[in-house]
């Protein structure tokens, strides 16, 4: 399967939420945590940040078609912190998500690319999951949440 | 067997990268499982004219050269050059010849003197797998078994196929990223060029692709253009300061993976598409690149001033990295000379010599003068001598030029070993033969008070046998006569690109 590059950065974050204001999509969408008695509780790792500059834009999504369609389950907005910054999402339900994220170094709110749809701000997946010219699978990206009650870390690396 | 030397191949070089590429997701790398390594040191064994593709393993610090012949004393300057030199981290070679980091090449010149240094360009990329001491990133057509990340093409920028000077700084050329500021004084890498900053373009600019081979103005003002295998197309218009003056996207169907060089006219910029596409089930971005004989080469000739398609030309089909010039005359025709393939096999050898595969049968190619007439027909002549890295003098970049400069081969072997004037007033071509012994690289003139008729040709040579490369200086007047100045370095240098001249 071959995607041209251009489109294949479009598809990184340009989707139904990255579409709006970013911050006004993460407000909306964070109240979607499972209320499941059996429940699991994430932490996902950032490491490699460049700054203090701006803020990291986090989004969690559950299976491939809320992930393809750009709908979120939960998301989240950090102050970036040069080297590591975590987040926490609580009392996830069973299933297949994915974590995408990116560095708002100009903190204007967006995820900056250039006229050819190239990132001008540093991404990055859970799992870390290699970029190339572009995101990686969502089949690199996915990760099982149980129903055990067990913390889970996902660590990865912000790619500039 | 007869040893081959100058690879026409070579002449060609300086292709190199139109990054960001149309990209396979979800598909396995391709791990190299043949030891090209090996094979290449196999090959050098056999070939002493392969020690200009070896790996270099470190910069080169200051040396005098051994000047034979009178060195002109109103040649005071630097020449600059870049090529690929780091082909190799431990086992890893890599594929093609396009993919090693750019080294770039200063030759003072001066008050009798002449003085060289070489220095990797610290590139992140060089500078990310000089500590880990070992090749981190796939290239264009070498996968690694272990490989990271690559966010966008200048992470894997090798800066490895021009250098130019623009303001206080010099600027080394890829071209599937960004312009690579250099520090004049040092030769260090300082940062990527971020061609809207301070400017109405912001970050839009950031990591767009540049290429390797803009053409200046007399006035000093900066075109170039970027491909993005997409097929869309960007184009600059910069300050002599490097700042952007205006910027412009073309789409076109052009999705090869690779457009090297464009011309530009007093009025028009000229964007001439081979007839390559890219062939969708081959892996390597240089591998897959195809010959398509049914395909007319494209001109698209636009105008400076808007950035907007003027009008279109179709050619006979042919590939071509180099263009020479390009100038309009008074009834809106156009000339311009290719040193033009009759396909794109060149590509292909650039790999094979770079894995020691024996070249049986070199491809070869001619310049190629184009009329593109104002009623939309097209003329050409091809003259009979091969012919590769074109060059005019600097002030006539877009202006009608008398003479051209190449170099090419006499000897009907693998690499350079002649350089050529053509002369278009009285269609004549002058040339001078260095002798089979020697690997021919650019040579680029240097007019005198802005009068092609007065002035210098300057150049590098590989001396084979003793493994040495010389800086060669001739008069253009008399051009057959041979170098006033052959200058020699104690040991050669890798095999380049591109250079350019900068008076002090
Ligand atoms: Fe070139």
């Amino acid at each position: 399967m071959k995607i041209q590059l251009t489109r294949a950065f479009n598809t990184i974050f340009d989707n139904k939420v990255a579409q709006q204001p970013l911050s006004a999509a993460f407000l909306t969408i964070a109240v979607f945590a499972s209320t499941a008695s059996q429940a699991q509780d994430l932490q996902v790792e950032i490491a490699g940040i460049s700054s203090n500059e701006g803020k990291i834009y986090i989004q969690l999504f559950k299976g491939e078609d809320n992930f393809k369609n750009g709908v979120a389950a939960a998301a989240s907005i950090v102050d970036a912190k040069e080297g590591q910054v975590s987040v926490n999402f609580n009392s996830l339900s069973a299933g297949e998500y994915a974590v995408r994220y990116f560095h708002d170094e100009d903190n204007d709110g967006q995820f900056d690319t250039n006229f050819l749809g190239i990132p001008t701000e540093g991404y990055g997946f859970s799992n870390n999951a290699k970029a190339n010219f572009g995101p990686p699978n969502y089949s690199d990206i996915k990760f099982s949440v149980s129903d055990e009650n067990t913390k889970i870390v996902n660590r990865s690396t912000v790619n500039y | 067997m007869q040893r081959r030397y100058l690879l026409k191949a070579m002449a060609a070089v300086g292709a190199g990268l139109s990054l960001p590429h149309a990209n396979v997701f979800g598909q396995t790398a391709v791990s190299n499982t043949i030891n090209v390594k090996h094979l290449f040191n196999q090959a050098i064994q056999k070939d002493d004219a392969l020690i200009g593709l070896a790996d270099v393993q470190q910069n080169y610090t200051e040396q005098s050269l051994k000047i034979d012949g009178k060195l002109p004393k109103d040649i005071h300057g630097y020449f600059y050059r870049n090529g690929p030199a780091k082909h190799e981290r431990g086992e890893q070679r890599y594929q093609h010849l396009f993919e090693g980091d750019g080294m770039l090449q200063r030759f003072a010149i001066g008050e009798g003197k002449i003085k060289h240094i070489g220095k990797f360009v610290n590139t992140p990329k060089y500078a990310h797998e000089e500590s880990a001491k070992r090749f981190m990133f796939d290239g264009p057509d070498t996968k690694l078994t272990v490989s990271s990340a690559v966010a966008h093409a200048d992470t894997i920028n090798t800066a490895n196929t021009n250098i130019i000077p623009v303001g206080d700084d010099l600027w080394a050329l890829w071209e599937g990223g960004s312009a690579s500021v250099i520090d004049k004084a040092s030769l260090s890498f300082k940062n990527f060029a971020n061609l809207g900053e301070n400017s109405q373009y912001g970050d839009k600019l950031k990591r767009l692709p540049f290429s390797a081979h803009p053409k200046i103005e007399a006035n000093g003002d900066i075109w170039n253009f970027g491909y993005n295998a997409a097929g869309t197309i960007v184009l600059y218009h910069l300050s002599a300061q490097g700042k952007t003056k205006n910027v412009g996207l073309i789409n076109t169907d052009f999705r090869a993976g690779m457009l090297h060089d464009f011309l530009i006219t007093h009025k028009h910029i000229l964007l001439i598409l081979p007839s390559i596409t890219k062939d969708a089930s081959a892996h390597g971005m240089f591998t897959s690149i195809r010959f398509n004989k049914h395909q007319p080469m494209k001109v698209m000739v636009l105008d400076k001033n808007t950035l907007k398609l003027a009008r279109q030309y179709e050619l006979p089909p042919g590939f071509a990295f180099h263009f020479g010039n390009a100038w309009e005359e008074a009834d809106g025709s156009i000339y311009f000379d290719a040193s033009l393939y009759s396909d794109v096999k060149i590509l292909h050898e650039m790999s094979h010599i770079m894995q020691g595969k024996h070249i049986a049968k070199p491809a070869t190619s001619n310049t190629c003068l184009y009329h593109l007439k104002a009623n939309g027909s097209v003329d050409y002549q091809r003259l009979k001598e091969n012919s590769e890295f074109p060059r005019v003098s600097n002030y006539l970049t877009g202006l009608k030029n008398r003479y051209l400069y190449h170099v090419g081969n006499t000897h009907d072997g693998l690499w350079s070993d002649s350089i050529y004037r053509v002369d278009w007033h009285n269609d004549t071509v002058e040339s001078y033969d260095y002798g089979k012994e020697y690997i021919v690289e650019e040579h680029i003139p240097i007019a005198q008070d802005n009068n092609e008729n007065n002035g210098y040709l300057i150049g590098t040579a590989l001396h084979v046998p003793s493994k040495r490369t010389c800086l060669n200086i001739f008069n253009v007047a008399k051009l057959s006569d041979g170098p006033i100045t052959r200058a020699w370095l104690p040991y050669h240098l890798p095999l380049g690109f591109h250079g350019n001249y900068s008076a002090a």
